[in-house]
């Protein structure tokens, strides 16, 4: 080759460069189609509201947000804060703070809590009032430590058939934590409970707009001083060893263990010992579930007025499988690990089975590390799909009661307790 | 022999060319996107003394269905609670959402007047029901 013939071809080599570039921009552009077939299709973003069929996510459909000492979060509401906790942050036994989901049921609620000016009160049918701050708490009372799960009331409310107002939750209202704080009863006795007295009030520091006396001013909840939970309440100021998020209830957050989070009271300020009972709208009116077995009634019943409604209590049995999700698809052949995660308020979590034909046939998976009673037990299971096609995969607990998850709906006017068996389809493909 | 080399070549390059466009399609596949919908959170500056303050909660806007009634939602709704409350709502028969207005009214207290309460309800019913729920 000569010096010519050189230039020649250098000249052509980058034309042709040239056009094998625009070659690339231009198929991209002609010819989209034949991408899109190589690939999946990029995420769409989902509608942001489901029904009037039920929901059929895991999670609530809303978007992210970021709110104040928060990851992404799921928002449902902005004004009183409501969030969900995303599906893959129950991986673990013990839900990180800064994904622990939220529920305000007031606008009021605290930016900031000035330490130098807050106390615990003690009061009402008490012998000695007390005020107590953050460091008396701290100090004076030897710590207790105990894992328990806080689950919303309306957690999964969005499941129902017919569907029911109120938070649309998907299953992310709910977290496990390590909760470090002073034993309620301790408070109690050391302010001395008169005779006579029925309930104990607690109050935070979430206000409303609405008019004195009503359920939109303050939120109030109250428990029996009869009730046997009360001995192992924790007023805790610690939560999986760091302090509560503002959100989650800075400085200090009643844990009721077993209990459904409505009577765990964030940004605790006022412990009221009552001498009659609390019959303000979040004791007497809201929170109430029918007096029937799994609290299930119809629309039919409650109009008829047949439904005798009771204050709502422990968390019925639960499950889940966490992973996989459903997302991507698995090559046949290939064993996988299914994990997932179960609770009970009624007595610890001591078996989890699973299922991969929708719930015919059920193998034990093996249950993860015991954080007690109250805590989120870690389950998994591995798991072998032979050929490709869709797999229903089901999960299902029994604790040491004996209660186990029943595979039939649950429908109350308030949208409560739901724990049917979840299912997830997983779809398998040809591995060769 | 020079035309011979010049055809070689161009052939070798329209190979090249192929296997190029080919790779590029295989190997990745992007799409247009909304950038910053979601911003990271800048770190917080903290003060050592005891007041124990995180920044204000954000309040994103609310799409609410246009129509005669949304001055009366947007005004006496907002009073309490944010409209989100009825978008995230699933769609709601009409007869629910008159027990959610008398709800507010009565057992919560918010009493408004019973025109405003009136347009409210019809603005909810017109836009918020299996049958009327476009949003």
């Amino acid at each position: 080759m000569n010096a010519i013939e050189r230039g020649f071809s250098r000249r052509r080599l980058l034309k042709i460069l040239g056009m094998a570039s625009s070659g690339i921009a231009a198929s991209r552009w002609l010819a989209p189609d034949l991408a899109m077939a190589q690939q999946p299709a990029p995420e769409k973003p989902v509608e942001t509201f489901t029904g009037p069929g039920a929901n059929s996510y895991w999670n609530s459909v809303g978007p992210y947000v970021t709110e104040p000492q928060k990851v992404p979060l799921i928002l449902l509401t902005d004004r009183p804060v409501q969030l969900e906790t995303p599906r893959h942050y129950f991986r673990t036994a013990f839900t990180p703070n800064e994904a622990f989901y939220v529920r305000w049921h007031l606008e009021g609620i605290p930016n900031a809590v000035d330490l130098k000016d807050w106390k615990l009160q003690i009061e009402g049918n008490v012998n000695k009032p007390l005020a107590l701050s953050l460091p008396d708490l701290m100090e004076k009372f030897k710590p207790v430590s105990l894992a328990a799960v806080n689950q919303c009331s309306g957690n999964s409310r969005s499941r129902l058939q017919p569907r029911v107002p109120g938070g649309q939750w998907g299953n992310g209202a709910m977290g496990n934590a390590m909760w470090t704080g002073v034993r309620l009863r301790e408070l109690l006795d050391m302010s001395g409970v008169k005779s006579g007295s029925l309930m104990v009030q607690f109050q935070g520091l979430e206000t409303g707009a609405g008019p004195a006396g009503f359920g939109s001013n303050l939120f109030l909840k109250s428990l029996d001083l009869g009730n046997p939970v009360l001995d192992e309440c924790v007023v805790a100021y610690l939560m999986n060893g760091e302090p509560l998020p503002m959100l989650n209830g800075f400085p200090v957050r009643l844990v009721v263990p077993g209990y459904f989070s409505t009577y765990w009271t964030k940004c605790l300020t006022w412990i009221r010992v009552l001498n009659a009972p609390d019959e303000n709208y979040w004791v007497k009116t809201a929170y109430r579930v029918p007096d029937t077995p799994r609290g299930n009634t119809s629309p039919e019943d409650v109009k008829a007025g047949k439904v005798k409604l009771v204050p709502i209590g422990r968390l019925p049995v639960r499950s889940f499988l966490i992973s996989p999700d459903g997302s991507a698809k698995i090559p046949a052949g290939m064993n996988v690990t299914l994990r997932g995660i179960a609770f009970s308020g009624f007595g610890a979590v001591n078996r989890v089975d699973v299922s991969d034909d929708g719930g015919k046939n059920w193998m034990a998976a093996k249950l993860g590390e015991n954080h007690g009673a109250y805590s989120f037990r870690t389950w998994e299971a591995s798991w072998t799909a032979k050929s490709p096609g869709r797999y229903s995969l089901a999960v299902r607990a029994t604790d040491e009661k004996g209660n186990t998850q029943p595979d039939e709906p649950v429908w109350n006017p308030g949208g409560y307790l739901w724990n049917r068996i979840e299912r997830q389809e997983l779809v398998v493909g040809n591995a060769s | 022999m020079r035309n011979r080399a010049r055809a070689s070549f161009i052939v070798m390059c329209s190979l090249v060319m192929a296997a190029v466009v080919y790779a590029e399609l295989k190997k990745g596949y992007y799409s247009p996107a909304q950038l910053g919908v979601l911003r990271q959170p800048a770190p917080v500056e903290l003060s050592q003394d005891s007041n124990f303050q995180v920044s204000a909660y954000p309040v994103p806007a609310v799409e609410l269905a246009p129509g005669d009634g949304l001055q009366d939602v947007q005004i006496y709704c907002n009073t309490c609670h944010g409209t989100r409350y009825i978008t995230m709502q699933p769609p709601l028969p009409a007869a629910t959402w008159e027990a959610e207005v008398n709800k507010m009214n009565k057992t919560l207290g918010a009493a408004i007047p019973e025109d405003n309460s009136r347009k409210i309800l019809l603005y909810l019913q017109a836009h918020y029901t299996p049958e009327t729920r476009k949003q």
